[in-house]
């Protein structure tokens, strides 16, 4: 009986299963077409949820470190798509890394990556500078951060006047490395704050444990002297071409004429090298080949 | 005349437990129903009944067997037309009231119109539920949801009528208007099959019977064909013998003071206990013949099987 | 006509059902919290409304079919109300498309509803019709009704609980399948890689249904899409219906 039973409903089985074929084949044969029309998509278009300014504290309900976390890692999401429109791009930078400093002022990684963002990226350094400026500001303890700043004005600015100043701050928190200092050094140097640059280099040659660190130090000692000689012959060699109209035969001819009390030997006591035909005085020695 | 409803060796089984292992509900049921006639499906709890019903409903699908309602296959709409169902607890929607309950199903059995609206006051006419029309169903008693369910079952006036339990439930008024209202389906020339194990009611009403124990017929007939009209003893109630004179007669039961139950098997010494109460000055209250009941029967055929 | 009739007393007892009201209640709230969140977040305050309006009135729609619709069958089924109903002359497909008709009904009346709380807080802010968003309502009423008929499936033989289960995660899966999408592209060419293609095609992609980016950013919308999304949505419907109806029609009602 069982078989012609299914004679019965088996009929119509197989039109069923024909039509749930068909049927799954039409929405396959759709899906395909569908796939074919383009939609234009808005990347980041979720930007429009970050919170603004105001009412900050009612968008948090008291989970503000939470939603720091949430919308750090949807910065950096976003940021990473390069297929967002640029203009709009970095529009939001400077508001979404301060929305995140003020929900968790204490989470640090933002402000390393949202300065990194600002100056790489948005190629903006001073927005760089102001987040790691709120870093600091909330993280009083954290070198790191006029650290970096430091170096972004140094490399990507080449505002050594800034430099020196952020390694300053630097070097004087507790904790900071040593080499923060001859970076200091070396930035006043780069800013031609001599004075500060020679003080420094002492310091750290008194101060050095090891040979190398002395090395370092004493050939930047070295630059700093020559820097501090060669701006001073200069300057001599400009006031005698003012007064005779043509630059000195020798350096001697300086002192003989009065603009200059002696001529500085280099730090390691020899002569530097002049070229009358330019008027360019150089050291003689390269301060790395010492 | 075709049968009104004719099964041939129905199978059933159901997979159950965890094993899915094969249990066997029905084991070759064949019966038929002759139209206009009262037919008794009896059994014990579990013997199989409402499988048997919900086959021929198409709620469930035989395994092997073949079932046929006016000569058509069971399944085929124009067979279910013509019946009628009653479930056994029936429950019906609960945010429906009476009317529109009875509306809804009018609907399916693709009543006209016009005669929808007539058709149900006629129906809550019949089962006496006028007054309760627009009552939530939710808010009936288990006897009225029983009526209400008698009426969807005989909306599209039915020519067989199929009951499940149809009296489980009832108080003893409700038994009888019940009872009263399947003897009038008969009257009006329907069939009605009939699945209870209320076995008072079903003597008084049934014309055939079929007993079903553990998925298999083991009586089917005539109610007369069943059971023996023989006297199996006679209940005397009397007064005014000794418990000493009555001993050899029968069993004795005490009963109210004075007077005695006595049990009599034998017919001759009905007689002879009744001339006894008369020299003793007795007094015979009662004496009723017992025959064999359908339950005597039906204890008789399961003990057995 | 049956089906009708069926469909009626569907919609006729759906619609009662409390928990609609509560979902409707939320959907209305979420609506309106938008007009806040637009104050404290920096987007333009009409598009955050549409945006947040429109996602509601998704996921709400899609909540309102889920828990319905998982009930639809399994409580005729546990209630016994079924067996009365099965012995009319009916066919079992009728059944199933009446109630499926009847829930499609009262989901549209509380589609309506939630789109007019919409649409008053979008005129209140624009002073204009944006018919744009009617087009996308359209598109999330044909969404409902997909996720409706795979409730309604897995309700002719699972319980509520693990029906609403399943129903949500095609709801998830239909939304996330672009992920399947970007993960091809990283498949090098082969077996494997033809396998994932069929995979993805097969699975439901719910996200034809969502113009939300077009209509918040008021991007250019082809009919060609609203055309081939409409069928997309009617194929796979029947296609699940069809399902449904093969599992259905062979069922023991014990």
């Amino acid at each position: 009986m069982r078989l012609s039973f299914l004679k019965e409903k088996g009929f119509s089985s197989i039109f069923l299963v024909l039509f749930l074929l068909l049927m799954c084949g039409a929405y396959v044969a759709t899906q395909l077409k569908i796939e074919q029309i383009t939609r234009q998509k808005i990347p980041g278009s979720s930007i429009i949820y970050i919170p603004s300014g105001k009412y900050l504290k009612f968008a948090t309900f008291g989970y503000s470190s939470f939603l720091a976390d949430l919308i750090y890692l949807w910065a950096i999401q976003y940021y990473s798509t390069y297929t967002i429109s640029p203009e709009d791009r970095y529009k939001y930078l400077d508001h979404i890394f301060s929305i995140i400093s003020e929900l968790d002022p204490r989470y640090l990684d933002p402000y390393d990556i949202g300065a990194l963002i600002a100056v790489y990226e948005a190629r903006d350094p001073d927005l760089g500078f102001k987040i790691l400026d709120r870093g600091l500001e909330k993280n009083p303890e954290q070198w790191i951060f006029p650290f970096e700043a430091g170096h972004y004005a140094h490399l990507v600015k080449k505002n050594y006047k800034i430099a020196q100043e952020y390694y300053k701050k630097a070097m004087e928190i507790e904790g900071a490395p040593p080499h923060v200092k001859r970076l200091y050094a070396n930035a006043a140097y780069k800013a031609m704050d001599f004075q500060t640059s020679w003080q420094t280099w002492v310091e750290v040659y008194n101060t050095a444990e090891d040979e190398r660190t002395k090395k370092i130090a004493s050939n930047h000692l070295y630059q700093v002297k020559a820097g501090i000689d060669t701006k001073m012959i200069e300057e001599a060699i400009q006031q005698f071409k003012a007064r005779y109209d043509r630059n000195p035969m020798e350096l001697n001819q300086l002192v003989r004429a009065g603009f200059l009390k002696s001529i500085p030997k280099d730090f390691d006591g020899k002569d530097y090298l002049y070229d009358s035909r330019t008027g360019e005085v150089k050291p003689p020695t390269i301060p790395w080949k010492r | 005349m075709a049968a009104v409803l004719k099964i041939e060796d129905l199978h059933k089984s159901f997979k159950t437990g965890f094993l899915l292992r094969k249990k066997k509900i029905l084991k070759g049921i064949s019966l038929t129903v002759e139209e206009g006639e009262i037919y008794g499906y009896l059994g014990p709890n579990g013997a199989g009944k409402t499988t048997t019903l919900k086959c021929i409903l198409g709620l469930l699908f035989p395994e092997k067997g073949k079932i046929e309602l006016f000569g058509l296959p069971h399944h085929s709409p124009r067979a279910k037309e013509r019946i009628g169902f009653l479930p056994e607890n029936p429950y019906f929607y609960e945010h429906l009231t009476a009317s529109e309950f009875l509306k809804f199903y009018g609907e399916l059995s693709l009543k006209k119109r016009k005669e929808l609206t007539s058709r149900v006051k006629e129906l809550l006419h019949l089962v006496g539920l006028e007054e309760w029309a627009n009552l939530p169903l939710r808010k009936f008693s288990r006897g009225m949801l029983q009526r209400i369910g008698f009426a969807q079952a005989l909306f599209n006036e039915p020519s067989l009528v199929l009951l499940d339990e149809p009296l489980g439930g009832l108080d003893p008024l409700g038994r009888k208007e019940m009872r009263d209202i399947i003897v009038r389906l008969k009257k009006e020339g329907k069939t009605v099959f009939l699945s209870s194990h209320i076995l008072q009611d079903i003597e008084m009403i049934c014309d055939r019977v079929a007993i079903v124990v553990n998925g298999q017929i083991i009586n089917q007939g005539t109610l007369h064909d069943l059971i023996s009209e023989k006297i199996l003893f006679t209940e005397i109630i009397l007064s005014g013998l000794t418990a000493k004179e009555l001993e050899g007669f029968g069993e004795r039961f005490s009963f109210l003071g004075e007077k005695t139950l006595l049990k009599v098997f034998e017919e001759e010494k009905i007689e002879k206990i009744m001339n006894l109460v008369q020299k003793r000055k007795g007094k015979i209250h009662s004496l009723i013949p017992r025959t064999q009941t359908l339950e005597d029967l039906f204890i008789g055929m399961v003990q057995k099987g | 006509m049956r089906i009708i009739a069926i469909a009626l007393n569907t919609f006729r007892e759906t619609i009662r059902d409390r928990i609609l009201y509560l979902l409707l209640f939320f959907a209305a709230a979420t609506i309106i919290f938008s007009r806040f969140l637009a104050l404290i977040t920096v987007g333009d305050r009409v598009k955050i409304i549409k945006d947040v309006g429109l996602a509601s009135i998704s996921l709400f729609g899609a909540l309102m079919a889920i828990v319905i619709g998982t009930q639809l069958v399994y409580k005729e089924i546990d209630k016994k109300t079924i067996f009365a109903l099965l012995s009319k002359p009916i066919h079992r497909y009728q059944f199933l498309l009446g109630k499926f008709l009847g829930l499609a009904l009262t989901l549209l009346i509380l589609l309506l509803l939630m789109s007019l709380i919409f649409l008053v807080l979008v005129f209140l802010h624009t002073s204009q019709i944006d018919w744009n968003l009617l087009k996308a309502i359209y598109l999330i009423f044909l969404e409902l009704l997909l996720i409706t008929s795979v409730a309604i499936l897995f309700s002719c033989f699972s319980t509520p609980i693990l029906s609403s289960i399943f129903s949500l995660s095609f709801y998830l899966v239909g939304h996330l399948s672009w992920g399947l999408e970007t993960l091809i592209q990283k498949i090098e060419a082969g077996p494997q890689r033809v396998l994932a293609q069929v995979l993805y095609l097969l699975i439901p992609d719910l996200e034809n249904f969502n113009i939300k980016t077009e209509v918040v950013h008021n991007l250019p919308l082809s009919s060609q899409f609203f055309f081939f999304s409409t069928l997309y949505g009617v194929f796979y419907t029947l296609f699940v219906l069809t399902i449904a109806f093969l599992i259905f029609r062979k069922r023991d009602f014990i």
